[in-house]
């Protein structure tokens, strides 16, 4: 952030009334938005709650008309998650970009794209009409990167010509680069926390199985290798997972002399 | 030292030359890492959902099997605790009030030559997968910089464990598992057949077999043989 001497604008470019009290209430705007970003690891997260905060935060501080997120599917292509509002022209806006646009420029180069009505003409001649159409003159494109991980891109149209400035744009990358960072330990934490709760389970189906056993052989007086056979005949029979079977088991959900009986030829 | 190059020269340790692949070796090595490097007795890399479940992975020096297998035997300790808490136990005398809170544990554990215990858990989220535990054969706190690293040994041995399934070339979890804990399952054979035989619940007969053992003053193991090999019955 620059100094804030008196009367002066804080963003460079700025070309609104740009009063002190301005000034204050945008940098508050902006502390609020970074510490949002810097919140993916709550246990509530919701990945299109946090990208709509983005798209609505970047433009209220960026004075954008629009602005929509979208993110890498896994196979290559880009999808819309969230957009500051919902009017059909731009999600359309959005969907085309499948194709070509900003977005997609941005996405695959790892470069903030900016361009004006005319220049946007000669990159996207299917998809900048249709913005023209729907009101915008100026787009921009900033991707959703750590190091070389892109993951996906921010997108910000204006109803003017007037680009983003220099200072604009950098805050609008450090926007995206806090949300990629975010986005990116979110999955690393979720994904951890999946492959714990298998090994935790994976830990106690093996407890619970002897267990069934046990308590099976000791029912029907037979070995515990037959209590084994006879508890995955029942599973394989009923279409169950071993682990479950053997759990109603010595919870006696399932009483042991139903599994002594004879199901039928199950094998 | 930060922690980045902290996790860079613990990783070259364990990696290097003559490492064989798979997270079953790089635990291996971790705990022979920890005891060579810290001073330590022995160290133990603990799997656990539970305290019935808990197995031994991994273990190096001397004392750690023994005093993980105690804790098992008895029920109660501070690598169950760590589990169960998610938070670090650190014992540095266990002759001293401290470990009170673990009569059984700290009595037997310096019965068997231990002064200090170490539990570090291995954290996942709210939850966790288990502990690495380090011993000492005399009393006294780890270094900050041993503590540090152990923290950090202990982040690498969860997500070597974590990230087993999809190393390429290394044994998947049921082969890592397969290879933890098998001197456990006689326990939960028995378990199983004493619930059958007293109509009680798995936890009731535990606490019967756990009791049993220790008032005859042997092992649960060898107990729990005899149970499943039927030369001892719980409802005479």
């Amino acid at each position: 952030m620059t100094e804030t001497g008196a009367g002066r604008p804080v963003w460079p470019g700025d070309s609104g009334p740009g009063g002190r009290g301005d000034e204050v209430a945008r940098e508050a705007v902006l502390a609020r938005a970074f510490v949002r970003l810097a919140d993916t690891l709550a246990s509530d997260f919701d990945v299109v709650d946090f990208l709509h905060g983005l798209s609505a935060d970047s433009v209220q501080i960026l004075r954008a008309a629009a602005a929509g997120v979208m993110l890498a599917d896994g196979r290559g292509g880009l999808r819309l998650i969230a957009s500051s509002d919902e009017r059909m022209r731009l999600l359309e806006l959005f969907e085309l970009q499948g194709a070509q646009g900003p977005c997609l420029d941005a996405y695959s180069s790892g470069r903030t794209v900016q361009a004006n009505a005319a220049d946007s003409r000669a990159r996207w001649p299917v998809f900048a009409p249709e913005a023209c159409d729907a009101g915008f003159q100026l787009m921009c494109a900033v991707p959703l990167r750590v190091r070389t991980d892109v993951i996906g891109a921010l997108n910000l149209f204006r109803g003017s010509d007037e680009p983003f400035t220099g200072t604009e744009l950098a805050i609008a990358q450090a926007m995206a680069e806090m949300a990629a960072i975010g986005l990116i330990q979110e999955r690393a934490a979720r994904e951890r926390n999946l492959l714990a709760s298998q090994l935790q389970a994976a830990l106690n189906s093996r407890v619970i199985i002897e267990q069934a056993k046990g308590m099976l052989s000791e029912y029907l007086t037979m070995t515990v290798d037959d209590a084994f056979n006879l508890l995955r005949n029942y599973a394989h029979y009923h279409n169950r997972r071993l682990s479950e079977v053997a759990s109603d088991v010595v919870d006696r959900r399932i009483p042991s002399a139903a599994l002594g009986r004879p199901h039928g030829q199950h094998f | 030292m930060r922690e980045d190059g902290r996790r860079t020269r613990i990783m070259a340790a364990v990696t290097g030359e003559g490492a064989t692949a798979g997270a079953d070796g790089l635990v291996q090595r971790l705990c022979r890492f920890a005891v060579d490097e810290m001073a330590l007795s022995g160290c133990a890399l603990v799997l656990m959902s539970g305290a019935e479940s808990a197995s031994v992975l991994a273990v190096a020096g001397r004392h750690a099997r023994t005093v993980t297998g105690l804790q098992l035997e008895l029920g109660e300790g501070p690598c169950l605790h760590a589990h169960a808490y998610g938070m670090p136990v650190l014992l540095p005398d266990l002759s001293a009030e401290s470990a009170n809170r673990w009569p059984a544990f700290a009595a037997a554990a310096l019965a068997a030559g231990v002064h200090a215990e170490f539990s570090l858990p291995l954290t996942v989220g709210p939850g966790g997968i288990g502990t690495l535990d380090l011993c000492r054969d005399r009393t006294g706190m780890l270094s900050d910089e041993h503590m540090a690293d152990a923290l950090v040994a202990a982040d690498i041995a969860r997500d070597a464990v974590l990230y087993q399934q999809y190393a390429p070339g290394g044994p998947g979890l049921p082969e890592l598992l397969a290879t933890a804990g098998t001197d456990r399952i006689v326990v939960h054979q028995a378990t199983g057949m004493i619930a059958a035989q007293l109509d009680e619940s798995i936890a009731n007969a535990l606490a019967r077999l756990r009791a049993a053992a220790f008032a005859s003053g042997r092992a649960m193991y060898d107990l729990a043989r005899d149970v499943v090999e039927r030369r001892v019955r719980f409802d005479d």
